[in-house]
This record gives structure tokens, C-alpha cells and sequence, in this order.
């Protein structure tokens, strides 16, 4: 018999990989199959109102602007993103969603909508409350232990910064 | 009251015509009463692409929670006039 660790555990990841499985199937299956899941994601992250800025959107995504700047110019290519200079700052780059990028955006947050639909349908009032509630709180311990790993990577990059500075003065 | 009418009469007459092109059917076939769901044919890409055109066009934010609430023709209208101020 398995233990509850090895239960929550085996879950947990067969939760991840089912969820982006079948969110992968659905895009490959649907209007927008020329899209991936990162670039999907990507333009989830620019949303479907405001224009956003390159940095702003790297940070949510967790990753550098080189790499928002390449994906960029493929959803670009693909009739996904505008993309255009600050009027009164030239150095800012401003993105935001083409109609059809807008439409792709919209699509996805109803893929996520109905299967979340699909999940709570099977429970009634208060098993949906407490089901929602005990999802919450694995979301925020995961949430918190994401920050612990991502200041402690700041804390190293920044002595390393110091330390690089430091011997540079020496010398 | 006058300027309400005549601006709710506009925006009718927008959604029916934006409407119509997505659904590429006649704007007389649709009429006030008609329910999202069970009277017109949208597909779930085809209303979002109606509800983009509108968005644009007003310069307003449809999201899902607000499409929730809209079931006829005439709350869509309803919607547009609160949100377009």
C-alpha cells in the first residue's frame, strides 16, 4: 500500500503533466495549432487588453527579455502580437495582442474555465468550498516555497555581483 | 430619456450588424429576444469574435465573469450602454 506521501506526491505531478497534456492536445486539436503551449502562455501573459511592456511581461513569465524577444518575433510572424516603440520613450517596447491574439487568449481561458467546470460538477456546495479551499492553500505553500528558491537565487546572484564589483575596486 | 433611447437604438443596431457578419447570416433574422445559447448559432470561436469586434468598437472589457450574466440580445445591449460611459 502506498504511503499518503507517495500518493500526494504521485498526484501532484500526474496533475502538472495531465493538465499541460491535454491543454498541448487541445491546441494541436483546435483552431490554433500553430501555436505552442509556451507561446500560448506567453500570450496569456501579455493578456487581451492593455499593451504591456517587454520587461513587465518577462517577469511574469520568469524569464529573460532575450528570451520574451525571440518568442515575440515568432508570435509576431504569426499574426499574434503587435508589437511597437514608446511614443514619448523610444527605449520602451511596448506588446500587445493582435484581434486573432486576443481571440487564441480568449480560447484558452475557456479551456481552463470548463475544465475547471468539469472538475468542481462532479461535487455539491460544500465539498466544492472545501475542495477549493484545500487547493488554495497547496497553491500558496507551493507559491511560497517558488519565492524561498527565488530569493535565495537573488541573494547568491547579488554577493556574486558584490564580490565581482569588490575584486574589480581592488585591482 | 430621448438621448438614452437614440444611443440604445445605435448600439442595437451595432451589435445586430456585427452579429450578422460574424455569423454571416441577415441582420433581420435577429431580433431583441434572441438567447446566446439556444437561438443563435455561435460556435465558442465565433463569439468570442463577436464579443472582441464589440470590445473594440467600444472600447469597453467583455471578460467571462460579465458574459456569464448575458443571455438575449437585449442584455448585451444593456451591458454595452452601462460599461460605455
Amino acid at each position: 500500500m502506498q504511503s499518503e506521501e507517495e500518493q500526494m506526491s504521485e498526484a501532484l505531478v500526474r496533475i502538472f503533466e495531465n493538465v499541460v497534456l491535454t491543454e498541448e492536445k487541445s491546441l494541436q486539436a483546435g483552431y490554433f495549432n500553430d501555436l505552442s503551449i509556451a507561446e500560448m502562455h506567453t500570450l496569456t501573459a501579455i493578456g487581451p487588453y492593455d499593451a504591456r511592456t517587454m520587461t513587465n511581461t518577462a517577469e511574469d513569465l520568469g524569464i529573460t527579455t532575450g528570451t520574451l524577444t525571440v518568442a515575440i518575433d515568432r508570435l509576431v510572424k504569426k499574426g499574434y502580437v503587435h508589437r511597437e516603440r514608446d511614443k514619448r520613450d523610444k527605449r520602451i517596447v511596448r506588446i500587445s495582442l493582435t484581434h486573432n491574439g486576443k481571440l487564441a487568449c480568449r480560447m484558452n481561458s475557456k479551456f481552463h474555465r470548463v475544465l475547471a467546470k468539469h472538475i468542481l460538477a462532479g461535487y455539491d456546495e460544500k465539498d466544492r468550498k472545501h475542495l477549493l479551499d484545500l487547493v488554495a492553500e497547496v497553491d500558496e505553500y507551493l507559491a511560497q516555497q517558488l519565492r524561498r528558491y527565488d530569493s535565495s537565487e537573488n541573494v547568491r546572484a547579488t554577493a556574486r555581483q558584490v564580490a565581482k564589483d569588490t575584486t574589480k575596486e581592488t585591482k | 430619456m430621448g438621448d438614452f433611447n437614440t444611443d440604445r437604438e445605435q448600439v442595437f443596431a451595432d451589435v445586430i450588424r456585427i452579429m450578422a457578419e460574424t455569423l454571416e447570416i441577415s441582420q433581420e433574422e435577429i431580433t431583441a429576444d434572441l438567447n446566446f445559447n439556444s437561438d443563435l448559432p455561435f460556435d465558442s470561436l465565433q463569439l468570442y469574435e463577436f464579443v472582441i469586434d464589440v470590445e473594440e468598437r467600444y472600447n469597453i472589457r467583455l471578460p467571462d465573469e460579465v458574459l456569464d450574466q448575458v443571455k438575449t440580445v437585449s442584455d448585451i445591449v444593456d451591458v454595452i450602454m452601462k460599461l460605455k460611459k
